[in-house]
């Protein structure tokens, strides 16, 4: 039995490739889940998917100028996710549109021009690798940079904290407290793109939102409290992670879409099973006599 | 003594004159009722006073700083579904101390634990903020208030979808807080609670402000039922200049 367990769960875990991915996981998995839970709150669940789709032209720019060089293709990620946040942010002031039709218009123009970019300048074996990446080509230049981003959004986003969780609820309250909103709000979808950049190695451009919105839609059907949803938004994000990654090794699956499909069967189970709002608390559902203990 | 005065300020939002030509003082320790139709810029006056809207012509002169002008929105301006209990709320309102960085310490904590209870919401401390109802969240809000220290506040429709016995408790708050010196100003449209509460009414009609006093108000629509009562939409012609 010991040793069944330790085939499946650690001997894979003896190569090289393996522990590298197994640690980029990992760090992604606490800095991606966090950015979820916050997108997912303010109602901007598909602002990530936006944001994914941003980064692909000035990845696409790198590899063109650089090849397969993770920094420079990292740099352009950041640099056209940026870009593109604040297009829409300035495009939406000006013209008084909401901010996600500029959003899903740029978002649009940047896939497309992300697409030809690439197809322009390599084939279609490259297109996919930036689509939907490959956690086990994470070499250590990746790993340290993948670390050292997610550090800093950990670190970035422990400094904004309180100001982003008063800007959810009261915009005007901060303001009111001489806190330009826009920004926090700005630092934020900041911290949105250098994720996304850090994920797109492992996971691909339009995988890493994944791993930002699956463990935290799912932490909703558990927990009530921010804190709660964060801490199992990391859990679920570590757990599909590492198993996704195991899957991939005995199945000979992609990594990518392992893992996230992992992350999605944990969502379909809490929709069914889960604490809050899920299937089986609205069947079993019954109105607690007034002064019973609250259940939380 | 007046901490905030207008001078003859202009507002105007969208390109359009909502309010022009308005003077006077709001009285240190009284509370003020801001009065009038839907839309006839009560909540334009309030930005404006927050510093959230820049005067067209004229200026709010305002010597309370920045932080210590609290305001209590109406409940709709808030995501209430974002997961926040009464008690995280209420600690937030140490912002002008403790800004985004600083910790809270057991000094604090306690001072929470007595604007809760003052207010009588200590047993919700740790309830989320979606499950409470329209009362209890108003009290948690103006706990947030208690908590910031503030020496201005302002208070938009705070007793609309609120239960009586909420009211009370918050008007006690109310009075305690203008006998300590914080000038109130309080967007009503009841009758009743204007006549409890204001020392002071702005009265805005047509795009003009008009001090009066409570009492002439009272004293003009004193046949009508109590709890029926109607604040008036345009200047009455009989009413007295106010105190201002």
């Amino acid at each position: 039995m010991l040793e069944l367990l330790d085939a499946w769960l650690l001997a894979p875990f003896d190569y090289g490739f393996m522990k590298r991915a197994f640690v980029a996981g990992l760090a992604l998995s606490l800095a991606a889940p966090p950015l979820g839970v916050f997108l997912m709150l303010r109602g901007m669940s598909l602002i990530g998917d936006a944001m994914a789709h941003a980064i692909l032209p000035g990845v696409a720019l790198g590899f063109l100028f650089a090849g397969f060089s993770l920094p420079m293709m990292s740099l352009g990620g950041i640099l056209s996710g940026l870009l593109v946040a604040v297009l829409a942010g300035s495009v939406s002031q000006m013209t008084g549109h909401r901010e996600d039709s500029a959003m899903a218009s740029f978002f649009l123009i940047s896939l497309a021009a992300g697409v030809m970019l690439v197809s322009l300048g390599g084939s279609s074996v490259d297109l996919t690798h930036v689509l939907f990446g490959s956690i086990l080509a994470v070499n250590t230049t990746a790993l340290v940079l993948i670390a050292a981003i997610s550090s800093l959004i950990v670190v970035i986003l422990a400094v904004i904290f309180r100001a982003l969780v008063v800007e959810c609820l009261d915009p005007l309250f901060l303001r009111g407290q001489g806190v330009h909103g826009g920004l926090v709000h700005g630092a934020f979808l900041g911290l949105v793109v250098l994720n996304l950049t850090a994920g797109f190695q492992t996971l691909g451009t339009l995988m890493a939102v994944g791993l930002m919105m699956l463990p935290a839609t799912t932490a909703r059907f558990w927990s009530k409290r921010l804190e709660g949803l964060i801490g199992i938004a990391v859990g679920i994000a570590m757990v599909a992670s590492t198993g996704g990654l195991l899957l991939s090794y005995h199945l000979s699956l992609p990594s990518g879409p392992a893992i996230i499909l992992l992350a999605g069967a944990a969502y379909l189970l809490s929709a069914l099973l889960g604490r809050h709002h899920s299937l089986r608390e609205r069947l079993q559902r019954r109105a607690a006599p007034l002064g019973a203990p609250e259940s939380h | 003594m007046s901490r905030l005065q207008l001078h003859d300020l202009q507002l105007a939002r969208g390109g359009r004159t909502i309010l022009e030509h308005l003077d006077g003082r709001f009285m240190d320790g009284a509370i003020t009722a801001l009065i009038g139709a839907n839309g006839a810029g009560k909540s334009t006056l309030i930005s404006a006073i927050m510093g959230m809207l820049a005067p067209v012509a004229g200026s709010v002169e305002c010597q309370v700083p920045r932080e210590r002008r609290a305001w209590l929105p109406q409940q709709l301006a808030l995501d209430l579904t974002f997961p926040m209990s009464v008690e995280e709320l209420i600690m937030t309102g140490t912002w002008p101390s403790h800004g985004a960085l600083k910790g809270y310490c057991a000094a604090h904590y306690r001072r929470g634990r007595e604007i809760m209870a003052r207010l009588g919401i200590s047993h919700l401390a740790h309830r989320q903020l979606g499950e409470l109802s329209g009362g209890q969240r108003q009290r948690a809000l103006l706990g947030r208030t208690l908590m910031q220290e503030a020496e201005l506040l302002l208070l938009d429709e705070p007793f609309a979808n609120v239960d009586i016995e909420t009211v009370d408790v918050l008007m006690d708050v109310l009075r305690d807080m203008a006998r300590q010196g914080v000038t109130i100003v309080v967007v009503l449209h009841d009758m009743e609670q204007l006549s409890r509460l204001a020392d002071d009414v702005l009265f805005l009609a047509g795009g003009h402000g008009r001090w009066v006093s409570p009492d002439s108000l009272l004293d003009r629509y004193a046949g009508q039922p109590p709890r029926a009562p109607r604040l008036p939409l345009t200047f009455p012609d009989a009413l007295d200049a106010g105190t201002a």
